[in-house]
């Protein structure tokens, strides 16, 4: 069958995760959005938490933020002074996090895909270090410990590593 | 080649990366959540919804998209494809003409063009089949075919609610794109009706059943839109084998395999459906409740075979 008599012959598979269509006019997709939001979600529990714990807010915020916010290690009992830093640097360091959290945040929102790869490699970076402490040191990961930490992390990963998300995230990307 | 390129490039080997470590990570964090949920008492029961939303929402289609894109060819095989890369609701119809003319025909025949999937829309359509109000413009879920979803839906509703329902969506096909056979449209397009709201065999998902007999759909719509004035139907007899099969929410479809063409483009001008026309048709033998022609036309003769042919479709096998 010559080229000419088929002009157009379509590969019989598709890539995996690339998007399908570019298209700079597309919407804003459910996936992208849910990621963006989880991670400013992120930033504001880490900071409820930071404030909680620089001010002895009640220990039950602390702990529901300490435990959307990765940070659910250090006992509910604990103040300032026993962390071993000052009051200034404790804030200094929260503060900074949750700019970070936010600003990361705003962009997957924009749905820029640098931020999209760089939260990905950061929770798969998560993900994997959980995986291995569960899995060699039988380190139980229990709705107690890290389980809402974890599911943060693998529901921005799934957000974040979709087609729509992806597609969304290189909307801009020229055309081979 | 540019193509090529671009499907090795480092940024889409980390998407394909984070794409199935994303699943395996999400299949893993489903066993942890369900392992917690026989170990918290009550809570228990939440966490349980939360193992089925997982699983039925993000688990299993990100599974399913990854083995179907590795088992499931890409080609035209008659199927439509889910967002998650399954076999959908087949293609039983197809169009020659332009997207106006579609558009023109369908408002004509009664069908009314579906809301785009969005939030609002959504949301709007599971509070109104919960409280069994009407939604006439409730958003067609998104079937994809040539790697696009659909570019038209258009529905009918039935009985007042959104749950039941006739539907077709339709898609343009690529420049120079040839059907299977050789022949050329410019339009595939896939019916079938939603018989109820239930939840899927495949992915556990809430989505609506479609009835089994996609051919009755299919014959309504070619039914419907046929009697539009300047829309001619041919059909392509056995375009498919007959087949028994399921689609991508695991509903059991038949088909005897026919494929009919709706023709119209003499729908493009107002004025090709003058009294005159409708006259002349109507007069033809067989004519009368398939379709009328523009006057004057050479190929009557065929269409009234072709006409025949639709009327065939309904006929028990």
């Amino acid at each position: 069958m010559s080229a000419q008599r088929h002009p157009r012959k379509r590969a019989a598979f598709e890539p995996l995760a690339p998007p399908v269509v570019r298209n700079p006019r597309m919407r804003r997709p459910a996936a992208t959005v849910a990621g963006g939001v989880l991670v400013l979600l992120r930033a504001i529990s880490g900071a409820v938490w930071g404030a909680s714990v620089a001010f002895g807010l009640p220990p039950w915020l602390r702990s529901v933020s300490g435990f959307a916010n990765g940070d659910n290690t250090i006992p509910t009992d604990q103040t300032i002074d026993d962390l071993g830093i000052g009051i200034e640097a404790f804030l200094g360091l929260m503060a900074t996090i949750c700019l970070v959290q936010v600003v990361f945040g705003i962009l997957l929102l924009w749905g820029s895909n640098v931020a999209r790869v760089i939260v990905m490699i950061v929770s798969t970076i998560s993900i994997a270090a959980a995986f291995v402490s569960w899995w060699e040191t039988g380190v139980e990961i229990t709705v107690a410990t890290s389980l809402v930490t974890l599911a943060l992390d693998i529901l921005v990963l799934l957000a974040l590593s979709s087609r729509d998300a992806a597609a969304y995230a290189r909307r801009n990307e020229k055309r081979g | 080649m540019t193509r090529r390129r671009r499907r090795w490039s480092v940024g889409h080997l980390l998407d394909g990366f984070f794409f199935v470590f994303a699943g395996l990570a999400a299949i893993w964090l489903a066993y942890l959540n369900l392992s917690q949920a026989f170990q918290v008492g009550w809570a228990g029961v939440l966490l349980a919804i939360a193992f089925w939303g997982l699983l039925a929402y993000l688990v299993l289609p990100r599974l399913h998209r990854i083995l179907t894109t590795i088992y499931v060819p890409d080609y035209f095989m008659g199927r439509t494809r889910t967002s998650d890369g399954l076999l959908g609701d087949p293609v039983n119809l197809a169009v020659l003409g332009e997207r106006e003319d579609i558009e023109r025909a369908m408002a004509e025949a009664g069908w009314i063009a579906a809301d785009p999937v969005g939030w609002g829309s959504s949301w709007r359509i599971i509070t109104s089949t919960l409280r069994r109000r009407s939604y006439p413009t409730a958003p067609v879920s998104p079937l994809f075919l040539f790697g696009r979803m659909q570019d038209l839906a258009y529905q009918q509703e039935v009985a007042g609610s959104p749950a039941q329902r006739h539907h077709v969506r339709f898609w343009q096909c690529p420049d120079g794109w040839l059907l299977p056979g050789g022949r050329r449209v410019d339009w595939l397009a896939a019916g079938t009706f939603d018989r109820a709201v239930g939840l899927s065999l495949f992915t556990l998902q809430v989505t609506h059943r479609i009835d089994a007999d996609t051919d009755i759909e299919r014959d309504h719509i070619v039914e419907s839109v046929a009697r539009v004035p300047g829309v001619r139907v041919d059909v392509i007899r056995d375009f498919a084998t007959g087949y028994h099969s399921r689609n991508g929410g695991g509903d059991s479809i038949t088909t005897d395999g026919d494929l009919p063409i709706l023709d119209v483009r003499g729908v493009r001008s107002p004025d090709a459906h003058i009294s005159d026309a409708k006259i002349s048709d109507a007069t033809a033998p067989g004519h009368a409740s398939r379709g009328t022609s523009v006057p004057g036309d050479p190929d009557a003769a065929v269409r009234g075979r072709a006409a025949q042919g639709a009327g065939d479709m309904g006929a028990p096998r």
